[in-house]
Parts: structure tokens; sequence; C-alpha cells
């Protein structure tokens, strides 16, 4: 009898350990370091946007400045400390992304406008794609670039995610989901499909890559968050939304499951005040902790 | 082997207890009153309650076990369930699954706001009767019936709020309605005579929103028309927004989201788009029409409904603080705007070149200087401009350094801390633990 009992046991641990492996990953930050200035000392303030690459580069749209910041990494420390990028075009930075080639997208929330700089910090030009189907003007509330360096604009406007390619010029759009709330920000994840955040019913939608529509990745998680405003994907897929009002971190998978949520609200290095933009390469996940006027640095733990 | 009978033999046991212990229950007969009757002997006065015109179903039965247990209970009253469940596990049909709209109290079980639980003598079993009832918590729609110049008679006869609302929820329509609008309205209202074609300019709207321009709890203004007015609506003057009424599309608009405001609006929008932060509703599809209502409104500046429902549309979460925080008895010192939901008082909602929308440079210096001497609190503790945060560099000691000026629900003082200890121990090390 006893023996049949530990026989039961064993079997049942051998099955369930492999789901357990399987299961949501618990994900946890750990705090690296948090960036508070630039190169000459002055002090962020109420920075909305942070752009990583794996070249340990990150820029910082120090957006109550009016201005960008470059940084580079080198084991766990700041090789560059803040060189600024200061444009007369650019007054209002809160969104930055980085394409292959180095070169930086900003989008102006003042102009709303996508600027276009160059590795070295020079003015290009601004995203503004010819042709574009009815309307031809647009306004973008966030946007993404791909491995391929084709940009994604959400465009609250007209109520479509433009698509472009690497040369800016317009490639299709897709339409949003019908009965929204209110779009905040947009991410492609490394497989190509398009996320959207709906802030107001805390849901995510995804288009999976060469599909027309959008569809529901989740329902409504008004219970797990307040006011989810970026998001982004790590490698393997995994959805980070930065709960602006809730000031954490919530994790997804990508068939968007909750798998949990990090940091909280609070001053402390670790904690959040009004979190903005999040980028995470294969190292370490920056957010730009805005009410805290700093951009915070964490390496992920599994 | 053993093992096995032992475990047969217990089964044979429990068997029998179960049959013994269901034969004992059946056998162990109650005196025919004991489900109610037997209970009026010591509460007497319940017998008047008995002679009333409208009687609950189990009161009328004898059946006071129905709702409570005669010998013990957790619930006051020896109710037999929380008073807040207790009607819904007879009356579940109250509130349908997923309905459209539903009454609060009524989502939170507080029937006997309403209803005498067991006798009146209004129909259904009512505390009172008619529009009474319901006025007693919609204070404002009772002033305003009462005073406006023209009236809604459905909102005034003698069944009064029930004649467009059911008062429990609705399964399909929003406000708690009976039917969609205009299908409700259409109900008493002729809309295939010439002179309702005139009075609406020829447009076609008889399928159209009626309460985007008539309040249906009367108004002072004629047609109990909104009283704040949008000027080409006054003017009847339409077609200054929308295609002309024998159009294939009338009701489509000449311009897309902010472009067919800004046609009049010229001035005020160019120094809101002009802004660092525009608030991004203004920019999408509905822009302006997000918040204000187009064409007539009991708010002025033609806001939609009250700010703190127009706001709550996209920030439920803030106002959902706002309530708890009311509902706190700790937060005795809850400011006003909180309180009366006031998000503008804070808020620029247009535009801002300021974080949060702030009306001016700094929330705590200037915003929450219009109301509050901050400077006092400098006598015994320093803030201001020149008082570096000791957390973090880039901070100064300001009024969100301890405050959360939308509330933060179940801490004091609209503090972000469960205690004054726990907030200065934010920053004094030296005095944690003592």
């Amino acid at each position: 009898m006893q023996k049949t009992f530990i026989r039961i046991l064993v079997a049942i641990t051998v099955f369930l350990l492999p789901l357990k492996a399987f299961s949501a990953e618990a994900v946890r930050l750990m705090p690296v370091m948090s960036v508070y200035s630039d190169d000459k000392g002055e002090g962020l303030k109420l920075p909305e946007g942070v752009a990583c690459t794996d070249r340990s580069l990150f820029i910082v749209a120090d957006t109550g400045n009016g201005r960008l910041l470059r940084y580079a990494l080198e084991n766990n420390a700041l090789k560059t400390a803040g060189t600024e990028i200061k444009l007369p075009q650019m007054t209002s930075p809160v969104r930055v992304n980085m394409n292959s080639k180095g070169e930086i997208l900003a989008l102006d929330s003042r102009q709303r406008r996508i600027v276009h700089i160059s590795p070295e910090g020079e003015f290009k030009g601004y995203v503004e794609p010819a042709s574009l189907p009815a309307l031809s003007q647009y306004v973008p509330n966030g946007f993404d670039i791909d491995a391929n360096d084709n940009i994604y604009i959400l465009d609250i406007l007209s109520e479509r995610v433009l698509v472009l390619n690497s040369a800016g010029e317009y490639q299709k759009q897709i339409d949003l989901p019908k009965d929204h709330g209110f779009f905040s920000d947009i991410a492609v994840d490394f497989r190509g499909n398009i996320l959207l955040v709906d802030s107001v019913k805390a849901m995510v939608y995804s288009n999976v890559k060469d599909r027309e529509n959008f569809s529901p990745l989740t329902e409504g998680l008004k219970e797990k968050m307040r006011f989810p405003a970026n998001l982004t994907t790590d490698r393997r897929g995994r959805i980070y939304l930065t709960d602006r009002n809730g000031s954490q971190i919530i994790v997804l998978s990508q068939e968007g499951n909750f798998l949990g949520r990090l940091s909280g609200m609070g001053w402390k290095e670790g904690l959040l005040n009004y979190p903005s933009q999040i980028c995470i390469n294969s190292e370490f996940v920056f957010v730009a902790d805005t009410n805290n006027s700093r951009v915070q640095i964490f390496s992920l733990v599994k | 082997m053993k093992t096995r009978y032992k475990i047969i033999f217990s089964l044979i046991i429990i068997t029998a207890l179960i049959f013994t212990a269901s034969a004992y229950s059946d056998n162990a007969k109650l005196k025919p009153e004991a489900k109610g009757r037997l209970c009026l002997k010591c509460h007497e006065t319940f017998s008047e309650k008995l002679k009333s015109a409208y009687v609950h179903t189990p009161v009328k039965n004898g059946e006071c076990t129905g709702c409570h247990d005669p010998h013990t209970s957790s619930y006051g009253k020896l109710l037999s369930a929380d008073s807040s469940n207790i009607c819904i596990s007879c009356h579940k049909e109250i509130l349908p699954d997923k309905a459209q709209s539903s009454h609060k109290i009524v989502v939170d079980g507080n029937c006997m706001k309403c209803h005498d639980s067991h006798s009146s003598n209004n129909r259904f079993i009512l505390l009172k009767a008619g529009n009474e009832l319901c006025l007693d918590c919609h204070k404002d729609i009772g002033e305003s019936l009462k005073t406006v110049r023209f009236k809604h008679k459905p909102a005034e006869d003698n069944r009064g709020c029930i004649n467009c609302h059911n008062p429990h929820a609705s399964a399909k329509y929003g406000s708690l309605l009976k039917k969609d609008i205009p299908a409700l309205c259409i109900e008493c209202h002729r809309t295939d005579n010439a002179s309702f074609q005139a009075r609406h300019s020829g447009y076609p709207v008889a399928g159209s929103q009626c309460t985007s321009c008539h309040n249906s709890h009367g108004s002072n203004k004629a047609a109990i028309v909104f009283e704040n007015v949008h000027a080409p609506v006054a003017e009847k003057k339409c077609n200054k927004c929308h295609n002309e009424p024998s159009s294939k599309s009338p009701f489509a608009t000449s311009k897309a989201g902010i472009e067919l405001c800004r046609d009049c609006h010229k001035d005020k929008i160019a120094e809101l788009l002009d802004k660092n932060n525009v608030h991004w509703p203004m920019l999408d599809k509905a822009a302006c029409l997000n918040c204000h209502n187009p064409h007539a409104s009991k708010g002025k500046n033609l806001v939609a409904a009250a700010t703190s429902n127009v706001c709550g549309k996209c920030h439920s979460d803030t106002v959902e603080l706002q309530e708890r925080s009311k509902n706190n008895p700790k937060n005795t010192s809850l400011c006003k705007p909180v309180r009366e939901g006031s998000c503008t008082a804070c808020h620029d909602p247009h535009a801002s070149d300021y974080s949060l929308l702030a009306p001016l440079p700094s929330m705590s210096f200037n915003v929450c200087d219009k109301c509050h001497e901050w400077r006092a609190h400098s006598s015994s503790h320093p803030i201001g401009e020149k008082t570096k945060d000791p957390r973090n560099k880039n901070l100064i000691v300001d009024c969100l350094s301890c405050h959360k000026a939308c509330g933060t629900a179940n801490m004091p003082r609209m503090t972000h801390f469960k205690n004054i200890s726990e907030g200065c121990t934010q920053c004094h090390k030296e005095l944690e633990g003592r």
C-alpha cells in the first residue's frame, strides 16, 4: 500500500515538474543603476522616452528640458554620460526609437511630428510620407521600428496604423479595431506582430503579421492595472506595459496571459512614479521614470 | 488486503449514519407555525404590518424563516445571509448578466433603501410612492423638476421616473432606460408630421439621439432643449457643420476631427495646439466631441456631462480613487476639487505647457497654492523650490512629495502613506523603528 502511494506521488511529481517549467516564467527586476543627469551634471526633468540598442547605447527623451541625451553602457556602468542633442525642430520629445543604423526618431508632442535625427545628432527632417491614403495628414501618438527598420505609426486622427519602409515611404495601413477606448502606444514584436495598448480599457490588441485586422489579445485588465500607457516586448515575445497611474510594470505572455507586476509606486531606486516609455535589450530593461525625473535601468532576473 | 476491508467497512458505517440522520430529520416534526406564525407571538407589533396593502410574499405566507434564522445568525437581525445578498437569492432576474446599465444601490444590495422587506402601502412594497422615492437621492433632478419652466410630462406624472427608466437595471440600454433613444421618445412623439420636420430644419432626425438636444427631465428653454445651446443649433444652421438635409448623408460633417471646430474656434484652437502637451483626445477622430456635446448641454461650455463623468469616461481609475477617498473616514481634510470631482480645478482639460496638464508651471507651488497656503508648512517642515528631496537629487520637496492630489483612497490626509511615521521615515531614516 505504502509503495503504491509513493509510486503515485512520484508519478504526479514527474508529471507536474515540466508543467511548472512551461508555465508563466516568473520575471523579476533587479535595479542596476539610475540615470539622473547629463554629462555636465544637469538633472533630467520629467523624461518620458527611452530607447535602447543591443550595442549598449541608449537615448533618453528628456522631455522637460526639451532635448535628447545619448548614453553608452559598459560593464554595468555608464561609459558615455548624457551627450545632449538639442534641436530647434524638436522642443518636446516624448517618445524615441532607434533604427539599425543608429538613427534616432523622436515624437515631438508640441508639433505632433516624428523628427528624424542622424546618429551624430543632426536634424534630417520629419517622417512625412507622401501619398498617404485619405486623410493625407496624420497625428502620431506612438511609433515603433522593427528589425528591418520599417516604421509603424499609431495615427489617432484616422484611427489606423501606418506602415512605412525604412526610407519613410508609405507601405500600407491597418485600421484600428472598432469600439475601443483610447490607444496610447504601439509596439512590434520579434515576429513582426503589431501590438496596441488601449489605456482606457486596459487591453492589448494584436495584428498577427500580414493579417489585415487587429483583434483583442487580452480582455480588459482593469483589475490588474490602472492606466497602461506604453508597451514593448522582449526577445521571447513577452509584453511589458508601463501602468502610468499605477506606477508599475505589468508583464504579459505573448499570448496575452497575465504573468505579474513589477516595481511599484515610490521614490527609492527600484520604485517608479508615473513611468512612461520602456525599452528592453538583451541585457537590461530601461524605464523612463517620469515623475522621479530619472531613467532606471534594471536587469531581468528569471 | 486488510486495508481494503477497512475502507469498505468504513464506507458502510458512513452510509448507515447518513441514512439514520436523514430518517431522524424526516421524523423531527416542527410545529405547524414554526416557519413564521409562531414568531408573531413575541413580535406582536408585526401583526400591524401584515395589514398593509402590499405584503412581501414570504411574510404573507408566514415564512419568516425565508429570510431569518430563528436560532442564531452571523448577520444582523438574525438574517440567514448578508443583507446585500439575501434579496438577490430569490430575485435573481433583477440584475441581468452583463446589464448595459445598473442602479448602484441594486448592485450594492441596498434593496432596503427603496423597499420595505416586510410590507408597505405602496406597490412593490416601496418605501415611498412615485417619484418621491427616486428624488430622495436624485435631489438635483428633483430640484430641476420643480423649477424648470418647460416640463416633460412623463417625468412628473404618477409613474414618474419609471415611465422611461427601469429602477433596477437595463439589460441593453444605458442610463437604466427601458428602450433605446429614440425608440422610447417615439412611443409618445410623432415624427412623421410636417411640423416636426420643420422644427428640425428638414433633417431626418427621427432616428437620431433626441437627448443630444433635448433634456428629458425638463428645461427652461422651449421644446425642453438643454439650456446651453451651440450657436449654430440655436440659429438652426445645422448645415454649418453637417451636409445639407437633402443630401445622401445629411448627418455627415463637412470636415473631420478638430478641423470642423476650427472653422469657428480658430484662435482658441490655435492657442491650444501651440502648447507642449495637448490632451491627446483633442487630436483624435472625435476630437472636441470626446468631451463636448456639439448641439446643446446642461453644463457650461457644452460639456457633455458633469466633469467627473466626462473625465471618468477615460480616467475611470482616477475617478474611482476619488470616490474611494470620499468614502474614507480618515480623509477628513479631503481637497474640495476631489470631493466635488472637479478635475478641471487642477488640470487644463485641453492643453498645457506643463506636466500632468497643470494649468500653471508647478502643480504644487502654483496649483495647490490656489487654495492652500503651502508656505505655512515651511514653519514645521522645509518645503519649496530650494529644498532638495533627499531621496532623489532631481526632485524638490513639494506638496506632492507627501500628498497625492487626486486622493489616496485608504491613506489619511491625502498622503501616499498609511500613517505619519511611514511618511516621515521615507527621508528621516534615523526615525525608523522608533
